[in-house]
């Protein structure tokens, strides 16, 4: 782990970031409190390399390029010589706006920017003040580009001021580039993790080793809400006397070996009694029953905007619909794995995670150490999706290493996983809208029953804070309770209330034998942003030839982590199978583009995520457990089913928004319509079952 | 024990008989670069070239391998053509998958070094991957075969 000591000694040039009361600071390393540490160390080292101590997962959204390319493209250094490090968790690594050190939300880039330019123009004009003492020269005679300084025809790296430049007071207000001269910014760099990842050096939570380490492998009940009520060892003990089974706070059973087929093997010799639970026998219709009976509770109003009822009843044009959608699974390609060494006096953790954060708690609540003694190594993630911000993995390993002594590394194999849970909550909606004649959508009544995120926000997410312009709007939630373990899956509440509230404005348009991209517009008047990305989307797919009853061309529009999303998919049908040729995307992300490439590859996984929520996914449940443990039958998205994709970027002056999850919402909503609109066909439950 | 040809090197590890050959090389050889995503022949992340040909590491045992030569990711050198199309194109995104999507690819060459697009998609979607990289995977097999993308 890296300490301030260590940073003092590397030598060259080092600021740190750091999180005070009223936003980041930009400290040299020598000013960091001693018993503070601070959320990003920066170094330029004598041999003229960059390092970047970064406070985020690399999940595959581009953050270990985006965060370091903004403090080289201020400190105007050569890409090649960047380099980037996991930063240690501890407290000091915390993200300010979030509190907690949590990658999600698609917040990375958007929160450090300003401070990150900030440090690498300060470091650029250090160096420059210390060339200038050193060389004699003046510091309006010299530049800084490109890794060097240049004086007239003579030209040094910076880190050969390095040494020096570290004395300098940090300047009071750097020069900041004006846009016409970043090389970077708006460009783009190649991804830091991409040769690793082509080249399978790249080491993953799974991947990790250490010495003498144990494998570990948890059995868990058939059905959710189950523990353990008695656990038969004798077979297994027979079979394989080294092998130590126990039982988990989380309800799991631990089967621990010295290889992870020995776990394997040894936990097909293992006999636990489960206890029962609520929904035990549960099939896929006894969870439809239920929640569907549960929207006819009383819900909670969250918000209310003069008369829906009334608007209602005195309409020409009325749509009423119920919606189910299902429990998803986040089917990261790595599945949850961690290694955990828990000694006398000091605990070391190797996870793929989204929370350092919930980590290093998880790790102090079981070692009883304090967090001095803590050492959280975060790996790159084979996937996040949310999934991995919930540690309950991490605290199995760290239980088991306690008991045992050793280094454990536990592995879920994919059906482990998925009966892990940690679903995207099962939810069941019901819409009454209403419009005048010209299908201007006067009154909208929302009520879901889910499982709550967030207390609740997350459930009405995407509709309580919508741009629509609709004079009377009532929001109602039932919170659900049930034992099926539910968390943030990519884009969380607007997964399934844009699919709801999307597909609603288009049952009204085709009532009313309206345009619903023109029916968008209007109810979007009162928002310039969302108005120009619905209809730059509709100039970039062809809108006005493309669409029309018989075609099979739909429209969603959607805000959610700051960002305006708009997609229009071209779809057909060919043996009853729902065929998506093409997603347009239109994509709003605030004052700036960073990394248009990282933008795109992001649009391009949220919309093979939706299209695969809409097509294919669903948990379904046999005997109150997960029936399809395994990629064979919970199925998603392949090549074959893959769309063109084309995204277009806009900006607007305004806060800068996520990338990782807007462009997921309105893609199902976007297929969904088109079916509609082509085939009549109305879609009110997913994944998409013609 | 068993000796195994990895990547033209001679490995002796001992496993159990009935031990795919994937957990094999991941967790007793330590080449990572050959991953777990299923472990039933579903999602692709475990491929590797035996005998030159593509197999799923998670379903082969590693007694039935002894004297065939495997090869892994690590096996295939960094300037190879599809390495570089695969960085070129940008192609992963968390990463995890693209090993196995490689060494399919690699496999799909040997076979049938211009294969067309459709040819590419078709034998591309035995493989999954939960970030979407698949458009910018067929780009860069096309790029790296100099067919069309
Ligand atoms: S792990 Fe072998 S095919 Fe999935
Ligand atoms: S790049 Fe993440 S699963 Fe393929």
């Amino acid at each position: 782990m890296i300490t301030r000591r260590d940073l003092i000694k590397m030598g060259g040039l080092t600021l740190s970031i750091m999180l005070m009361p009223a936003g980041y600071r930009l400290l040299k390393a020598e000013e960091v409190p001693k018993r503070y540490a601070p959320n990003l160390w920066i170094n330029l080292s004598k041999d003229n390399v960059l390092t970047v101590f970064v406070n985020k997962s690399e999940m595959g959204q581009g953050v270990y390029t985006g965060l370091p390319m903004i403090i080289a493209e201020e400190l105007d250094f050569p890409w090649e010589r960047v380099k980037v490090q996991p930063a240690p968790a501890g407290k000091p690594y915390v993200d300010p706006k979030m509190g907690i050190q949590l990658t999600g939300g698609s917040t990375s880039v958007s929160n450090m920017y300003e401070i990150l330019r900030l440090a690498g123009a300060s470091m650029r004009e250090m160096l420059l003040a210390s060339a200038s003492k050193k060389l004699g020269i003046p510091k309006e005679k010299l530049i800084a580009k490109g890794g060097y300084i240049i004086a007239g025809d003579k030209r040094y790296t910076y880190g050969e001021f390095s040494e020096l430049a570290n004395k300098e007071p940090l300047p009071e207000k750097p020069r900041l580039k004006s846009p016409q001269e970043f090389i970077y910014i708006g460009k783009g760099v190649p991804r830091i993790d991409v040769p690793e990842k082509t080249n399978g050096k790249a080491i993953f939570g799974i991947d990790t080793f250490e010495e003498g380490m144990l494998y570990m492998v948890v059995e868990r009940p058939p059905y959710f809400g189950a523990k353990p009520l008695k656990v038969d060892t004798s077979e297994v003990k027979r079979e394989f006397p080294q092998v130590e089974v126990f039982t988990l706070s989380s309800g799991g059973v631990a089967v621990c070996g010295d290889s992870f087929w020995t776990c394997q093997k040894a936990r097909q010799k293992l006999r636990v009694e489960w206890s029962e639970s609520f929904v035990k026998g549960w099939k896929d219709k006894d969870f439809e029953n239920f929640f569907l009976s549960k929207l006819k509770d009383k819900g909670q109003v969250v918000k209310v905007k003069g008369t829906p009822q009334k608007a209602y009843e005195e309409s020409p044009i009325k749509v009423e619909e119920t919606y189910i959608q299902p429990y998803l699974y986040h089917a990261t390609m790595e599945p949850m794995s961690c290694l955990a060494w828990l000694k006398k006096d000091e605990c070391i953790v190797y996870a793929p995670t989204q929370s350092q954060t919930w980590v290093l708690e998880s790790a102090k609540r079981i070692s009883g150490l304090p967090e001095s003694r803590i050492k959280v190594i975060t790996t790159y993630l084979g996937g996040g999706f949310g999934r991995k911000a919930n540690v309950e993995f991490v605290a199995e390993a760290l239980e088991a290493s306690k008991k045992l002594g050793k280094p454990v590394k536990l592995i879920y194999t994919r059906e482990d996983d998925i009966k892990s849970g940690y679903f995207r909550p099962y939810s069941a909606t019901h819409i009454k809208a209403s419009a005048d004649k010209e299908g201007n959508i006067n009154s909208l009544s929302f009520k879901i029953a889910v499982q709550p995120l967030l207390n609740g926000r997350a459930s009405v997410e995407g509709v309580e804070n919508m741009f629509y312009a609709i004079p009377n709007l009532l929001v109602e939630r039932v919170d659900v309770e049930l034992p099926v373990s539910f968390w943030f899956w990519r884009s969380v509440g607007s997964t399934h209330n844009a699919f709801s509230i999307e597909t609603i404005i288009d049952r009204i348009a085709y009532k009313a034998g309206k345009d619903p991209a023109e029916l968008r517009l209007k109810l979007l008047k009162d928002n310039p942003v969302a108005y120009r990305v619905v209809e730059y989307a509709m100039e970039k797919s062809g809108w006005s030839k493309n669409f029309g009853k018989g075609k099979a061309v739909g429209m969603a529009y959607h805000y959610s982590f700051g960002s305006h999303a708009c997609h229009v998919a071209q779809v057909s049908l060919e043996k009853n199978k729902v065929r998506v040729h093409k997603i347009v995307a239109v994509i709003d992300v605030g004052p700036l583009v960073v990394h248009p490439d990282l933008i795109r590859s992001q649009v391009e996984g949220a919309i093979a995520m939706g299209l695969s929520m809409a097509l294919k996914e669903q948990v379904s449940f046999k005997d109150g457990g997960v029936e399809n443990t395994n990629f064979h039958a919970y199925q998603i998205l392949t090549a074959e089913e893959m769309p063109q994709v084309e995204v277009h970027i806009l900006t607007s002056k305004r806060e800068m928004g996520g990338v990782g999850e807007p462009g997921l919402p309105p893609t199902a909503p976007a297929v969904a319509n088109a079916l509609l609109w082509g085939y009549g066909i109305r879609i009110n439950s997913l994944p998409i079952r013609l | 024990m068993y000796e195994l040809k990895i990547n033209g090197r001679t490995y002796r590890v001992s496993a159990y008989e009935d031990e795919p050959l994937l957990w094999v090389i991941r967790e007793r050889l330590r080449l990572t670069g050959t991953k777990f995503g299923c472990g039933m022949g579903v999602c692709g992340s475990c491929t590797v070239l035996i005998d030159g040909k593509a197999a799923r590491s998670c379903l082969v045992p590693v007694s039935s391998v002894a004297g065939k030569e495997i090869l892994t990711i690590e096996g295939i050198p960094e300037n190879h053509p599809l390495k570089k199309a695969w960085i070129e194109e940008q192609v992963p995104q968390c990463g995890y998958c693209q090993s196995g999507q490689i060494m399919e690819a690699y496999a799909l060459l040997l076979e049938n070094p211009r294969p067309t697009k459709k040819q590419v998609i078709e034998r591309m979607s035995s493989h999954l991957c939960r970030c979407g990289t698949y458009n910018r995977i067929v780009k860069a097999i096309l790029k790296a075969s100099g067919g069309k993308t």
